[in-house]
């Protein structure tokens, strides 16, 4: 029960840092600690084993998601 | 309700050994995989951190390597034991490949785990203390200072080398 209240507090703290972070580089690792603790969250509240695979889709979706805004912010595709 | 909070301590503490020792022998922070981490290398680097550091950073930003691959496992033995850990590490080999990471940081970084939070279960832990404590393990690198983790990552990195 502490674990999820932990991960949960994380992720708030997370979210705020993300808010108040200026630069968009920065940004993404404050994200990325969003991530782990939402796909975290997930699996401690719902238990079930195809909470499993809602977490790593969840995970592996948001990290696609950070690597484009990246991937954009640092010119995107040279043709 | 205190033990638990050591347990959770401890887990955080053997998930950053575990995840930091697994991208460092991967060779994460030698070069960005994407155009994307190294750009968050330099905004980084540019507030005062160190470029390696920065780029290890990045690039577990932009793909799941052995620190999400920890996590992952961590739920995967929690809900379904050993077999439920490797099959994190399977969906995590799929991220990487959807991610373009041509690398194997985040299915090893996934098996490893996956053997190391079921041994911990064997000893009193329980799979939720490894689930908060590589939350608490990835925020000490990725949510308090960009610059000194990213130092302390960049002097890691120098003794692998």
């Amino acid at each position: 029960m502490i674990a999820l209240y932990i991960v949960a507090a994380i992720a708030v703290f997370a979210a705020v840092r993300v808010v108040a972070e200026q630069k968009t580089g920065r940004k993404l690792p404050y994200a990325n600690v969003l991530n782990f603790a939402v796909a975290g969250t997930i699996v401690l509240l719902l238990d079930h084993p195809l909470s499993l695979v809602a977490a790593a889709a969840y995970f592996v979706g948001s990290t696609l998601e950070a690597n484009a805004v990246a991937s954009t912010y640092a010119g995107g595709v040279k043709r | 309700m205190l033990g638990e909070l050591l347990h959770i301590l401890a887990a955080a503490i053997i998930s950053w050994i575990l995840f930091v020792t697994v991208d460092i022998l991967f060779k994460l922070p030698e070069a960005g995989g994407v155009s994307g981490a190294s750009a968050i290398a330099r905004d980084i680097e540019a507030g005062g951190g160190a470029l390696a550091g920065g780029t290890m950073m990045g690039n577990i930003v932009c793909s799941p390597d052995a620190s999400a691959g920890t996590l992952l496992a961590a739920c995967g033995v929690y809900l379904a034991g050993i077999p439920g850990g490797l099959a994190a590490a399977l969906m995590v080999f799929i991220g990487n490949r959807i991610c373009h990471d041509p690398g194997y940081a985040g299915t090893s970084g996934a098996v490893l785990a996956t053997f190391v939070v079921y041994a911990f279960t064997q000893v009193g832990f329980a799979a939720t203390d490894f689930i908060a404590g590589m939350v608490i393990a990835i925020l000490t690198i990725q949510g308090l200072s960009h610059t000194h983790a990213s130092r302390l990552l960049d002097r890691l990195w120098r003794v692998r080398q």
